[in-house]
């Protein structure tokens, strides 16, 4: 018999998938260039947040520096590229262990402490790592940022490459969740203490989410490196941060439908109200202080309660 | 080469001081409510505004901005109090355990939301506050201070000085102590403790404001200024020791000096990255920081 947990989570895979596989059908009738770019930067927002999801949602670590390990994926695999020009089978990898072995190190620094440490360490090691790439002219070219090889010049086939890590990434964080280490997660998350007083490593798993999350905003950073062929320490703005944890809010946290559903939203909006100026991010953080005063499982918990309503 | 090292020690306890305003707050509202606001840095822009738009829009004397900053950044602070803080009271049994969680969601929300809504209303470009004084240069001993910077640092003792004796001998500042020790006990006590909050809110915001008028002649305001006093503060609260206050003003000194020597003998570029490496060395070795009692856990 299957737990509540794993029909839900079962749930929320095939919700998730019917989404991508309509964004797999949009090219069909979409041909226009600038609205495929459009989606293919959502679907690195929905790895970023995924990641995140993994770490905050399921884990219930706070770290405010996603879009950092973006920025490190992507430099490690810039710097290989332009400074020696190192083939893309050992780059990539490359940049995605380089946000991985960072991941690492900070979580072993700072999982040792409990509450808003965690949040406080990891933004201002956001900070400083974007001074210190922005500030490193010899090595990184500064905010000029590096302009890398792009691997292909089709953006179709970028498309499905972006399509085919999002679903990898749901079918892997499904997997995960609805396996013991699931339970050890979400458990470290519910109640710290009781967890480690039934025997599971709080630290080392802590530790273990944390670097799975860094590794996936480090491939986000890696795909988006060679989609668009330059590197800058723009991607590891405070604000790109920002966009995650709405994106992931107003998705429904905790959940592995809503931040894809989230991702999409949002920078779908953003885009569209581009043409209004500067009101989407008001719009957005305004959202997510609401959704954390007053529904706290964002639109995809709202969708599930209004459904589940006339079952029970 | 002493007069030089007079020079930075001199520059790095004014900056301290600027940051001692700042992290007084913050380490206030973390003592009371174990909640770190990453707003913070948001009042300090909402208060550089405050003093530089004063003047500039409504033509009130340069001295006049300070007051200003002070009150808006003051209501600023009452209102996150008041919108934001109160689901973290009591209640909420359902979500007891994402006490943090919230806590750093929404002020994060409440940073993107200020600093979006004074890029839109204001504009993204950056503003120069007027000075207080039109001295240029007052020696002071062996020391080259401009004006402003002698001004601005006597009013940043001054209002720390002040700040300190209302928490430790004034009625309110009594209340606010007890709370922070035992928010049930003061509560059985007869003691307000939402006021309390909502005192040490507005104050927090009034301070970080009245830091950012002060700085508003020196470095220039855009919406997102906010963030550097912030994240100096973030490290002064975990070197000070979290909440408390004689901690943070020692440890704001010391940032201030170490930055001050570090961007000379050390490197320029890199001199906001030292804050970093105290931190983390600090995480590993002495969580509690320098003068803040060890945890206790339940």
């Amino acid at each position: 018999m299957r737990s509540a947990l794993q029909q839900r989570l079962r749930s929320e895979l095939r919700t998730s998938l019917v989404l991508l596989v309509l964004v797999a059908a949009v090219p069909i009738l979409v041909r226009n260039d600038y609205w495929l770019g459009v989606l293919i930067v959502s679907m690195y927002f929905a790895l970023l947040a995924g990641g995140w999801n993994l770490l905050a949602g399921y884990t219930g670590q706070f770290s405010l520096a996603p879009a950092t390990f973006a920025m490190l994926g992507a430099y490690g695999t810039g710097l290989l590229a332009y400074h020696w020009h190192v083939s893309p089978w050992l780059t990539i990898p490359a940049g995605i262990l380089v946000a991985m072995v960072v991941g690492m190190v900070l979580a072993g620094i700072v999982m040792r402490l409990r509450g808003p440490y965690l949040a406080l360490t990891t933004l201002s090691f956001a900070e400083i790592m974007r001074i210190v790439i922005g500030n490193s002219y010899g090595f990184t070219r500064g905010d000029l940022g590096l302009s890398i090889p792009t691997l292909m010049n089709d953006r179709l086939a970028w498309y499905y490459v972006f399509l085919a890590a999002v679903v990898a990434m749901q079918f892997g964080l499904y997997a995960l969740l609805r396996s013991r280490v699931g339970l050890y997660l979400m458990a470290i998350r519910d109640d710290e203490i009781g967890a480690a007083s039934r025997g599971v490593n709080t630290v080392f798993w802590k530790t273990a989410s944390f670097t799975l999350s860094s590794a996936l905003s480090g491939l986000a950073g890696v795909l988006y490196a060679y989609f668009s062929s330059l590197v800058s320490p723009e991607l590891g703005l405070l604000l790109q941060t920002g966009l995650v944890i709405c994106m992931v809010f107003i998705g429904g946290i905790a959940s592995l439908a809503g931040p894809v559903i989230g991702a999409f939203l949002v920078y779908l909006t953003s885009e569209s109200l581009r043409a209004v100026g500067g009101v989407q991010l008001i719009v957005f953080a305004l959202l997510v202080i609401l959704i954390a005063r007053f529904f706290r499982d964002g639109l995809w918990g709202l969708a599930r309660r209004i459904l589940e309503r006339p079952a029970r | 080469m002493l007069s030089l090292n007079i020079d930075l020690l001199a520059n790095g306890l004014i900056m301290g001081s600027f940051y001692a305003l700042m992290a007084i707050g913050l380490t206030l509202i973390f003592g009371l409510l174990q909640i770190v606001n990453f707003a913070h840095g948001e009042f300090y822009m909402v208060g550089a505004y405050a003093y530089t738009l004063a003047a500039l829009k409504l033509g009130l004397p340069a001295w006049a901005g300070l007051p200003v900053a002070f009150a808006v950044g003051a209501l600023v602070g009452w209102l996150t109090e008041r919108t934001l803080m109160r689901p973290l009271y009591a209640g909420y049994r359902s979500w007891g355990p994402m006490k943090d969680e919230y806590a750093i969601v929404v002020t994060f929300a409440l940073s993107l939301l200020l600093i979006n809504l004074v890029d839109k209303v204001i504009g993204p470009y950056a503003v120069l506050g007027p000075g207080l004084v039109d001295v240029a240069r007052i020696p002071l001993g062996p020391v080259m201070l401009t004006g402003q910077k002698l001004i601005a640092t006597i009013i940043a003792f001054s209002t720390i000085i002040a700040t300190a004796l209302f928490i430790r001998y004034s009625l309110w500042g009594r209340q606010i102590r007890a709370v922070a020790q035992n928010r049930l006990g003061a509560s059985l006590a007869g003691i307000d403790t939402t006021k309390a909050s909502s005192i040490i809110f507005a104050l927090s915001g009034a301070l970080a404001a009245l830091s950012g008028g002060l700085l508003a002649p020196i470095i220039n305001t855009t919406p997102d200024v906010g963030s550097f006093p912030a994240i100096k503060s973030y490290v002064i609260v975990v070197l000070g020791g979290m909440g408390s206050i004689p901690g943070s003003i020692a440890a704001s000194l010391i940032l201030g000096v170490l930055e001050s020597f570090g961007a000379v003998y050390i490197s320029y570029d890199y001199r906001d990255a030292f804050g970093l490496v105290i931190l983390i060395v600090v995480l590993l070795v002495r969580p509690q920081g320098l003068f803040g009692e060890k945890g206790r856990e339940v």
